[in-house]
């Protein structure tokens, strides 16, 4: 069951087939769920980074108008940990009423000391952050490779320095949340979740409340942004749904702005001090880095840096990493766009271009000069894996973007130019897995109106899954998409996977195109039935069904209507990972061929800097990205640009500033939680290099994994001086002006 | 009246309209025909004015009078959605940042979560879900769909409300000018790209390099 060799509707740029609805208003959001008898829930939170409760008085509460009930999540004596974290929530009629009970419920503190900055929690010798058997500080993976002492003997220049970037936050524009309802019975329940995980999400509730399989669904057929902070009920969920029990109407609990900014997601930061040393063609000989970043009260699995340095590590023969997870009373971190990959990004890019300019070499051909070489003996069993051939992928990718962003011309040596407003190029590589996997059943039914029906419980968060399926699907039947009616996003259809780490077009487009088939060949098989003609004499071409056997051209519709059957069906998922480690051809056929894992990526800013103002504005950017076989071109140069902008708002503007006293983040919003708006952000021109020899490869993440390393280094070739800590921001970049002024290095 | 232990620590701007709504619907009352609510729900002792019960108001959106019944502290943005079920403008931020809540006022573009209800009484509400009607799309959502300026299509809404304000007050706009429109509104997933095309496609005009 190869991808078809020649794609009629596969690779095309598709309109998303839910556009007009959700362009309109009139898509129905998990937020836009309003139910008959519905309550608003609200939780109250605690406004202490770190204490334990006293008292909590529930009294007045109860009286005020319109309150229904509380679920209590801590009780007094519970400790807890960020400013933000739950206490109790409540139902009321009205969301004016349910504000009204919180601002009526009295909570006493025992206030405790707490850290919400790196630096502080790093250097505390107490147990600041709390919690039963828990350091400040962890150790993560150090790494060193053999024989280091003499690492840097001989380089023909090295360079040490600090690089960073802060913590950010998801800012999903619709906030996690749900709306529940409880049957009559009270047996079986239904949310209307904002989740990247649907069949996830109705499990989790199950296990909650103890109940039996498909007792509880989740729908989710709009989703308003995750970036990989929304993969199940959460507290705010439980919650919403314990309420709906207790008052038998359906509740409605989704986060406000405040909310979502301080409990729905941070990505980790990344601080490190960076050595690394190269020969003077331009060969990084040597690269040492000692880091810290905080994952907020988790316990540091979120924060890793074992992939430095990143992308050329295969090439750099000495390397060693010392590497600390610090603990803060600030949320607990959760999967964000490529996780980790960005501030390693930043770890590396940034210092490869301070050793570039050290030794006089064109950032470009530096790179080329450590590109990860194609591995020899991965090509062996997966030639088409991006290990095999990322060497390869990198230098043509950038050799098209060289030409595209005219490098040759426009790059100059950095600080080279003269005035008040510099511009500057800079350049970064990325890479990310990007593979798929089962479980993903698909259902294609084929009716005798002659309208098609896909389905799966898979969940479209913007990235234009419905549509995905809908051209593969249109494909294999000779359709347009606009034909295919897809369903997804209902947990009872069965499991998916959740989509995450760019696994969901790779995780269902085979499964989709096996059931197309299987679909199609049953459809023509009850044909030939009904034609009394062989089944081998029938075929299908675009918006018909061909009779070899009389040269007749049947269109679909009507073919149809010929199948003497309600309708035809079929059903297709992966072999189970029992039957892929069994089979070699099976592994080959789902793993390598149809889909694989591994991209690589190249991206170029041009910024202009104010040296007046510290201003940066990016002016221009251009992106080169593989992600195997393209499904919808345009939904892919979406998802790239996309991809860029949101690295452009974490390279310019966005960061999550903490109070050191109050222990609070002072910038829970969306004014001073900076985001850009379109006129902040450049001309974006995306070359999708398409590998369709590769199967399919997710793109969610890679776009956005370089995009900030390259804004920095553009910001160093303009200005030459290095900004190293992200977001670079007006302050640090007069900072670094002013120490360059000074004197400093 | 504000708990210090509720995590904001000043008076949100809820508390903010709920203290000065008195005023501003005295003032509406002052405005006569708009406020339709009958004497009897005025409540005397906070200041001669309505509230802090909830009042019946009438709203005309999308060109249709519908009833409810709200406390004067709601918001447009608050009634149309929880109150009358119209979803097409969404809440966000929540104070007049992101505008994902935008909605024409009389053919003028404002951020419903930054007016009240009661004040929007007497004035034509339009609302992105006007832009479809009887199968037929409105040029400005169907620019948005061509040009695949919309993902997750949360903040969507709310641009192409602001983009259809500008034209219709400009039908000779030129882009950089429809983009200005543009600039209360904000994207998470990142189509600006995206809304060039279609800002550029609606304006007939090729988009150079």
């Amino acid at each position: 069951m190869p991808w078809p060799t020649t794609r009629r509707v596969i690779g095309t740029r598709v309109q998303r087939l839910d556009g007009n609805e959700k362009a309109t208003g009139r898509a129905k959001y998990s937020f836009d769920i309003n139910r008959p008898r519905m309550l608003h829930a609200r939780i109250l939170r605690s406004p202490h980074a770190h204490a334990t409760i006293k008292t909590l008085d529930t009294a007045a509460a109860e009286k005020v108008a319109g309150f229904r009930a509380f679920y209590l999540i801590k009780k007094a004596g519970a400790e807890v940990f960020f400013a933000g974290d739950e206490i109790i929530a409540v139902a009321a009629d009205t969301e004016e009423h349910a504000d009204d009970c919180l601002r009526a419920i009295r909570v006493e503190y025992n206030v405790l000391a707490h850290q919400v900055k790196e630096a502080d929690s790093l250097r505390s010798t107490t147990n600041t952050t709390g919690g039963a058997g828990v350091t400040n500080v962890n150790a993560g993976g150090d790494f060193t490779t053999d024989n280091f002492e003499n690492a840097f003997a001989g380089t023909a220049a090295t360079v040490q320095a600090d690089y960073g970037v802060g913590v950010i936050s998801h800012q999903c524009l619709e906030s996690h949340g749900l709306v529940a309802e409880w049957d009559d019975k009270q047996e079986n329940l239904t949310v209307w979740a904002s989740t990247q995980a649907v069949p996830n999400t109705a499990e989790g509730l199950r296990v909650h409340f103890k109940m039996k399989p498909g007792e509880v669904k989740c729908i989710t057929n709009y989703m308003g942004g995750g970036f990989g902070s929304k993969f199940g009920p959460d507290i705010q969920g439980i919650a919403a749904a314990e309420l709906a029990r207790t008052t038998r109407q359906a509740v409605k609990l989704m986060l406000d702005r405040a909310e979502e900014v301080t409990v729905g997601g941070i990505r980790p930061s990344a601080f490190g001090n960076v050595k690394i040393g190269g020969t003077k063609e331009g060969r990084i000989q040597a690269f040492e880095v000692d880091c810290y970043g905080t994952g907020g009260v988790s316990r540091g699995a979120t924060v890793s840096f074992a992939i430095l340095p990143y992308v050329y590590g295969p090439a750099v023969p000495n390397i060693k990493r010392l590497h600390r997870v610090v603990r803060t009373n600030i949320q607990t971190a959760r999967a964000m766009r490529a996780p980790n990959h960005p501030q390693n990004s930043i770890l590396t890019e940034l210092a490869i271009d301070d050793l570039a300019a050290r030794l006089n070499v064109n950032p470009m051909t530096m790179r080329l000069a450590n590109l990860p070489p194609d591995d020899v003996a991965e090509a062996k069993t997966n030639p088409r894996g991006y290990i095999a051939q990322r060497g390869s992928i990198y230098r043509a990718e950038i050799a098209i973007i060289r030409k595209m962003c005219n490098w040759d011309r426009d790059w100059h040596v950095p600080g080279a130019q003269k005035g008040t407003i510099k511009s500057g190029m800079g350049m970064a590589l990325h890479t990310w897995g990007g593979g798929g996997r089962g479980p993903n059943p698909t259902r294609v039914t084929i009716n005798a109106n002659g309208t098609v029906l896909a389905q799966s419980s898979s969940q479209d968060l913007g990235t234009a899954q419905r549509t995905l399926m809908a051209i593969i699907i249109a494909d294999v039947l000779g359709l347009q998409p606009t034909d295919i009616t897809v369903t997804l996003g209902d947990s009872s259809f069965g499991p998916s996977t959740p989509s995450g780490g760019s696994t969901t077009a790779p995780g269902t487009s085979p499964a989709i195109l096996k059931a197309a088939e299987t679909a199609r060949d049953a459809f023509l098989t009850a044909l030939a039935g009904r034609l009394n003609v062989q089944r081998n004499q029938l075929s299908i071409a675009p918006g018909v069904v061909v009779n070899a056997a009389n040269n007749q051209r049947i269109p679909f519709r009507d073919a149809c209507s010929q199948l003497g059957v309600p309708n035809v069906q079929a059903n297709a998922d992966w072999p189970t990972t029992k039957e892929l480690q069994n089979s070699a051809p099976l592994r080959e056929e789902w793993t390598t061929r149809l889909t694989n894992q591994g991209v690589g990526g190249v991206q170029i800013a041009e910024v202009k800097v104010d040296t007046e103002t510290g201003i940066v504005t990016c002016s221009k950017f251009w992106a080169v990205q593989d992600c195997g076989l393209i499904i919808n071109k345009l939904a892919c140069e979406s998802q790239v640009a996309g991809g860029v902008i949101m690295g452009l708002n974490y390279a310019l503007y966005e960061e999550c500033i903490f109070d050191r006293v109050t222990g609070r983040q002072v910038n829970a919003d969306m004014e001073f939680y900076k985001l850009a708006g379109i006129a902040d952000m450049p001309p974006i021109q995306v070359h999708m290099h398409d590998m369709p020899e590769r199967g399919v490869i997710g793109i969610g993440e890679p776009p956005t994994i370089a995009t900030a390393a390259a804004v920095g280094n553009a910001i160093f070739n303009a200005i030459g001086v290095r900004v190293p800590i992200a977001p670079f921001t007006p302050e640090r970049v007069l900072a670094a002006l002013a120490n360059r002024r000074a004197g400093n290095p | 009246m504000h708990d210090h232990e509720t995590l904001e620590s000043g008076p949100s701007r809820r508390d903010f309209l709920q203290e000065t709504g008195a005023v501003v619907a005295a003032t509406a009352l002052a405005g006569a025909a708009t406020m339709e609510s009958p004497a009897a729900e005025l409540q005397p002792g906070t200041g001669g004015g309505i509230g802090p019960n909830a009042v019946k108001i009438t709203l005309n959106v999308n060109g249709r009078d519908v009833q409810t019944s709200i406390e004067p502290r709601v918001t447009l943005l608050d009634a149309l959605r929880n109150y009358l079920d119209v979803t097409g403008c969404k809440r966000v931020c929540d104070r007049a940042t992101c505008g994902a809540c935008t909605v024409m006022l009389d053919g003028k573009v404002v951020y419903a979560c930054t007016v009240l209800a009661i004040e929007a009484q007497g004035r034509q509400i339009r609302t992105a879900e006007s832009l479809y009607n009887d199968g037929k799309l409105d040029a400005v959502p169907a620019a948005f769909v061509r040009a695949d300026a919309q993902q997750c299509g949360f903040c969507t809404p709310g641009f192409v409300v602001a983009m259809k304000a500008v034209l219709d007050a400009n039908p000779q706009a030129a882009p950089a000018q429809v983009e200005k429109g543009l600039q209360g509104n904000i994207c998470r997933c990142g189509t600006y790209e995206q809304m060039r095309d279609a800002i550029y496609a609606l304006c007939n005009t090729k988009r150079g390099n």
